[in-house]
């Protein structure tokens, strides 16, 4: 039994006649940083609903641990690209119900306390009794992070999660997110969307770029920079902007290719 | 047919309600200068259509056909008969109440209920729908007889009669309403883990309160429909009955006097309950 979060041939598609996916054959080892890229459409958002266990694979296998996926669970915890917060809770209640998921024995004040200690981590401390249609965008996404981490889960599965922050605000949470992911023992894996190549190359073990029309693995790069990154030594890495560019060239290359076939 | 006996009470015009702000046209003028003529505006506008039936009610009393038919009783007389009718009409009032009410929460109560689970399960709905369709639709009013005959006591049967009439279009907003839930709403709820109790009713439920709402303004103005038609056959109380007694002994001032107390009553009650809903749908949108 390997400690892996593993999918093997897996196909996938809403309409039989439509592929989504194709023969998808992909290990993330336990604690691994992979970072999903593709363009819009190529079902980044469909493979991590199947890694949730959301949806089922038409052919193939999805593991975690060697048990294969046969729904939901709390060991894989997940940031949706729409952030759905439930709108008649209150911020602070939509992480408790969450704690108190994970773990059941916490009393109502403690899940509250736990709740708000982690709407402070993202900085949410102002907005811990206000609803989500009272905060912007940024904020609501902040909160659902805040609500994932609340989890626990040694699977945390983030689609697009950091796509309606400001750049100092996205900065601030790719450092929080590493900063548990690295002090965790032992790590979480991660599989985590994103259309920022520089977002998947700071934060990044591993990137995986998923092509279009079906969707089907393209790229699969190693990300070698030591952890403890920094940003500004990045930029001034060469082997940083080799990385970068080849994976723009890839994507541009598919972009291409679905152009020409249509 | 059910369309349009329920289409009064809800198309009533509310004084005062949001919907009724006008939208500022002025740009130039100081906002606060601006909004007060509009907000008297938007009075004078709700005014028009009282101030006309109320003319036309003062001109027919005094010259149709000739002046002083008891048909058609003056304001003056109307509202003479209402003052003193007032002990009785509140005796009524509470006659009338002791059925809606129970009736009411035992609709609601059961149509919440029922709705919600039936609204999210498939096979519930497979169940449950095709008698549904066939059932809801039947006016209410047809049952009102033979549950007089049935039931044991007068006040037991009007009950039976306001719940069926309430619990339809409850029960079947509620069902719409759960069976709508967002995708996003279910995912989240499946990834929480959440069981099977807190998903229907900390996920579904607060999801369909605007449906849940609609449901119980349409199945208010079906009850008192009921609750009224109910009294016409064999109540010997109640606001029904009052309007049903004096038209008897055509005494009409106070019959004119009771339509327009049930009237108010009714408005009230609709406007206690878009209150609630206006409180519970604090964050909708
Ligand atoms: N529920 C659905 N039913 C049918 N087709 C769907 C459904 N959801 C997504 N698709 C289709 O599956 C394909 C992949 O969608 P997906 O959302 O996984 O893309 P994505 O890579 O996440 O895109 P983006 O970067 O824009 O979020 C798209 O062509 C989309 O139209
Ligand atoms: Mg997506």
């Amino acid at each position: 039994m390997a400690a892996e979060l593993r999918l093997e041939g897996v196909d996938f598609s809403y309409e039989e006649t439509t592929p989504i996916l194709e023969k998808i054959d992909l290990t993330v080892p336990a604690g691994q940083f992979v970072c999903l890229l593709g363009s819009s459409g190529s079902g980044k958002s469909t493979l991590l609903r199947l890694l949730a266990g959301l949806q089922f694979p038409r052919h193939g296998q999805l593991s975690w641990n060697g048990q294969p996926i046969t729904g939901p669970s709390l060991e894989r915890g997940v940031v949706f690209q729409d952030y759905a917060l439930f709108p008649w809770m209150s911020v602070v209640d939509n992480i408790a119900i969450a704690i108190g998921k994970a773990q059941p024995k916490a009393r109502k004040a403690e899940r509250r306390e736990q709740a708000e200690a982690c709407l402070v981590k993202v900085g949410l401390e102002n907005a811990i009794g206000q609803y989500p249609f009272e905060l912007s965008g940024g904020m609501r996404q902040r909160a659902a992070i805040a609500r994932a981490l609340a989890l626990r889960s040694p699977v945390l599965l983030m689609d697009e999660p950091f796509g309606a922050l400001d750049p100092t605000n996205r900065a601030r949470l790719q450092d929080l997110l590493l900063e548990i992911w690295e002090t965790e023992v032992p790590r979480k894996t991660l599989v985590f969307v994103t259309h920022d190549i520089d977002e998947a190359l700071y934060l990044g073990d591993r990137i995986v770029v998923l092509g279009s029309t079906p969707g089907r693995l393209i790229a699969d790069l190693p990300v070698g920079f030591p952890r403890h990154r920094e940003r500004r030594a990045l930029f001034d890495n060469a082997e940083f902007h080799a990385l970068r560019e080849s994976i723009a060239e890839t994507l541009a290359a598919d972009t291409l290719r679905q152009l020409v076939a249509a | 047919m059910s369309e349009t006996l329920t289409a009064p009470p809800r198309g009533t015009p509310v004084a005062g309600a949001p919907g009724d702000r006008q939208p500022e046209r002025t740009t130039s003028a100081p906002r606060r200068a601006a909004s007060v003529p509009s907000a008297l505006l938007a009075i004078l506008q709700g005014s028009i259509v009282w101030i006309i039936l109320l003319a036309l009610w003062f001109a027919a009393a005094k010259y149709f056909p000739l002046g002083d038919n008891p048909l058609i009783p003056s304001p003056q007389r109307t509202v003479l008969a209402l003052q003193e009718s007032l002990p009785e009409l509140w005796e009524g009032t509470l006659s009338s109440f002791s059925i809606l009410i129970p009736g009411l929460l035992l609709a609601t109560l059961l149509g919440i209920i029922s709705g919600i689970y039936v609204g999210s399960s498939a096979l519930l709905q497979r169940i449950f729908f095709p008698f549904a369709r066939v059932a809801a639709p039947v006016p209410p009013t047809v049952y009102v007889p033979y549950a007089i005959a049935v039931l044991p006591t007068f006040k037991l049967s009007a009950i039976f009669v306001v719940f069926i009439g309430a619990f339809w279009p409850i029960f079947q907003n509620t069902a719409a309403g759960a069976h709508a839930l967002e995708s996003r709403y279910r995912d989240n709820a499946r990834i929480l883990g959440l069981n099977s109790h807190e998903f229907h009713w900390k996920v579904v439920f607060p999801a369909a309160l605007p449906h849940i709402f609609s449901g119980m303004a349409v199945g208010l103005g079906f009850a008192f429909i009921l609750l009224t038609v109910a009294e016409l056959f064999g109540a010997n109380a109640g606001l029904g009955r009052f309007v049903q007694y004096y038209a008897d002994f055509a005494d009409y001032p106070k019959m004119v006097a009771g339509i327009l107390y049930t009237g108010v009553v009714t408005y009230l009650a609709m406007s206690g309950l878009e209150a609630i809903k206006r409180r519970a749908l604090f964050w909708h949108r």
